[in-house]
């Protein structure tokens, strides 16, 4: 593999998006929400006359959880399915497919994340002025985990443009696989957990959390803005769980970084031996 | 008969006051420790003590004045307490006292009252076991210190900041209390007055336990286990405290446990874990209490019975209520009016400030929460809102059975003095900001145009 090459590819593709709509829609809509949500949040606080940092920041960890996979997985879908053969051509040129997928990744890391800090600068801005600045580690860690979460998703979505081939199959598989992460699955174990007895519902449910990578990047980023105890006695639980705070949060950002990269891995595999 | 008896009290008391004397100790002074000129009082006097370091484990067994000129040390030997007070109407201003012993058994402490009528001022306590232990000591006020418990020790080996043990009629004002147990414990301590004081980093910042009639007002707790902690305790009165940011997986603003006829009012609650924890509490009123932005904010097992909580406002907590337990049979409104909570969506079309729709208090989640504390862990996903919602669409699973039947439409004016708000701005979160709104914009255009 070839770092010059892989580079090029990004740059083409972060230039493909910044000239596509879809980044600028995104990063305007992202922008706009989470300028609200730190509007609200902080402004309206003046009413009772103290600063609500925490509850800012988890809205906004809110609108990332339902925004960026759903950004992450359609532009990760349909940039490896495009219409009048782009991609083929890609294909054809003397480069490794890995070359390609790195690349493509890359540059669609890069879109997403111009798009997603443009909001949380937005944000930033009205939260600090409204602020001491007590909270803002907390803050740039939601950042970094949104970034890591995006990650995961357009992995995710080029992993199913991969088996899907075709761009209505790709959209229609990134669609479920949103639906799928950031509802269903939380359902799911939910119902499960509640027909289990006690023990066996607990581990149901913190080992359930390493199977979704929405939950461990809500999880994590909730830990890092209210600490452990914003989750109540599961929180205590989860601590014993992981065997720690600090050894569980190592653990989740470790897992969430693991499903970046399996997907990748697996599409690399799967690219390599397909007929294009 | 009497006039004469009157006349002989007078003469007493103005032979008293004649031989009041000042005796200073010092270096260079008459007296050069202390102990030599407690030994040469007559009661009545007063003790200058200038500046310097003296022997401590002292005993005041006469009524005397202890009174330090730019703040003496007093210094125990590591044994018992620093000074104790045996004499009625005694003392205490402006020193310094450090190093008791270290036995909880033997009540070691700064100062050890066990007599009444004391007045024990403007000192700083610190390397103490207990800070001022009240033993079977009732009528003194202790007001204006400051107390600094053992840091290094485990929490339940340190003694209380200020113990209270049997004695009624105490009033504590305007102390200051850390790194001790519980800041102010008073056991068996009936009719105490507790005022302005503020206690953080301790467990219990106030431990009430079988002590009625007791009054607490202004005071201060943050970053303690719990606030306030009132047990097996009758006819508590608590207004204009502030309980803030009291954190951990069991912490609370204000923790009640077999308590009865309380009455909140005015109280700040704001950032706890838990702000109100209520385990067998009876007929106990809740009333213009600010709650907010707590984790949650009541958290109540079904065998408290026959409270109120009326126009107090619930704001931005992210849990309202959790019950343990079936249900309870709480009051959300008295005379007519609820309280207000910050996520209730109805409508008031009469325009009389009381919604027209009931507010249901938990959502299904946090009512299964109260249920399964482990699904806790859905808190802020999409899940959990999901099921919040079908609930709203879909009212046939009405589980919750705890209502506002007259939610607020707006805020309750409170005559509080709310903590001010942060005037100096981070300039580096701000910069930060700033470059992360700048450099995607540029980096966009960057790709537009090359």
């Amino acid at each position: 593999m070839d770092w010059i090459i892989i580079r090029a590819i990004a740059s083409l593709e972060f230039r493909i998006h910044t000239r596509s709509r879809w980044t600028l829609l995104f990063g305007l809509v992202f922008a706009a929400l989470s300028l609200g949500i730190a509007y609200f949040g902080m402004i309206t606080a003046g009413l009772v006359g103290f600063q609500n940092f925490t509850r800012t920041s988890a809205s906004l960890l809110n609108l990332v959880i339902y925004l960026v996979p759903l950004m992450s997985l359609t532009m990760g879908a349909l940039s490896f399915t495009t219409e009048h053969g782009a991609v083929e051509l890609l294909f054809a040129q003397p480069v490794e497919r890995n070359e390609i997928l790195l690349g493509k990744v890359g540059g669609l890391f890069a879109s997403v994340a111009v798009a997603t800090c443009f909001g949380f600068g937005a944000a930033g801005i009205v939260i600090s002025l409204n602020s001491d600045g007590g909270g803002m580690a907390g803050y740039a860690a939601l950042v970094a985990l949104t970034l890591l979460l995006a990650f995961v998703f357009l992995a995710l979505g080029t992993m199913v443009a991969v088996i899907a081939r075709t761009r209505t199959r790709a959209f229609g598989y990134a669609l479920f696989t949103w639906f799928f992460f950031v509802l269903f699955y939380d359902l799911l174990v939910m119902g499960i957990a509640f027909v289990l007895k006690e023990r066996a519902a607990n581990v149901l449910i913190f080992l359930s959390l390493f199977g979704n990578p929405a939950d461990m990047m809500r999880v994590s980023a909730l830990i890092a803005l209210g600490g452990t105890t914003i989750f109540g006695a599961a929180g205590a639980l989860l601590v014993k769980f992981l065997g720690g705070a600090v050894a569980g949060c190592v653990l989740l950002i470790a897992a969430l970084t693991a499903w970046g990269i399996a997907p990748l891995a697996v599409a690399g595999h799967i690219l390599k031996k397909q007929d294009i | 008969m009497m006039v004469v008896r009157l006349g002989i009290a007078a003469v007493v008391l103005v032979a008293g006051i004649l031989e009041a004397d000042t005796l200073s100790a010092g270096a260079g002074r008459r007296y050069h420790s202390v102990r030599e000129a407690i030994a040469a009082a007559v009661p009545g006097d007063t003790i200058r003590i200038e500046a310097g370091t003296y022997a401590g484990n002292l005993v005041l067994d006469k009524r005397l004045t202890l009174e330090g000129v730019a703040k003496p040390v007093i210094r125990g030997d590591g044994r018992g307490s620093v000074i104790a007070v045996l004499a009625e109407g005694c003392t205490i201003r402006g020193l310094v006292i450090e190093h008791s012993g270290g036995m909880l058994v033997h009540e070691d402490s700064g100062i050890l009252l066990h007599a009444g009528g004391n007045r024990i001022e403007n000192n700083e306590l610190r390397d103490v076991l207990f800070g001022v232990y009240f033993f079977g000591a009732s009528n003194n006020i202790l007001a204006g210190n400051t107390i600094r418990g053992r840091a290094w020790l485990d929490a339940g080996e340190r003694g209380g900041g200020i113990h209270i043990y049997n004695a009624t009629g105490n009033t504590i004002l305007a102390n200051v209390i850390t790194d001790t147990r519980d800041g102010m414990y008073l056991q068996y301590a009936n009719h105490s007055v507790v005022r302005g004081n503020r206690a953080y980093g301790v467990r219990y910042g106030l431990h009430y336990m079988y002590s009625d009639d007791n009054t607490f007002e202004d005071n201060s707790f943050s970053h303690n286990v719990a606030g306030a902690a009132i047990m097996y305790s009758r006819r508590i009165v608590l207004r204009r405290n502030r309980f803030v940011h009291n954190r951990g997986f069991s912490s609370f603003g204000i923790l009640f446990q077999e308590a009865e006829n309380c009455i909140a009012e005015e109280n700040v609650l704001v950032g706890n874990a838990v702000a109100i924890f209520m385990e067998a509490v009876r007929g106990s009123t809740f009333r213009k209490n600010l709650i907010a932005a707590n984790d949650n904010a009541l958290k109540m097992f079904s065998s408290a019975s026959g409270n109120a909580f009326e126009a107090n406002n619930f704001i931005d907590n992210l849990s309202p209520l959790e019950v343990i337990g079936r249900s309870t049979d709480t009051r959300w409104s008295g005379l007519g009016r609820g309280n207000y909570w910050s996520d209730y969506e109805g409508y008031d079309l009469n325009a009389d400030g009381i919604g027209d729709v009931p507010f249901k208090i938990q959502n299904v989640f946090q009512h299964l929460e109260g249920q399964y504390p482990r699904i806790g862990i859905y808190l802020y996903s999409p899940a959990s809102q999901a099921l919040a919602a079908a609930e709203k669409a879909f009212p046939v699973f009405e589980i919750s059975r705890e209502f506002d039947r007259q939610p607020l439409m707006k805020p309750v004016a409170l005559g509080l003095t709310m903590p001010e708000r942060p005037r100096r701005r981070g300039f580096f979160p701000l910069a930060a900001s700033f470059a992360m709104l700048v450099t995607p914009v540029w980096l966009y255009r960057k790709g537009r145009t090359s």
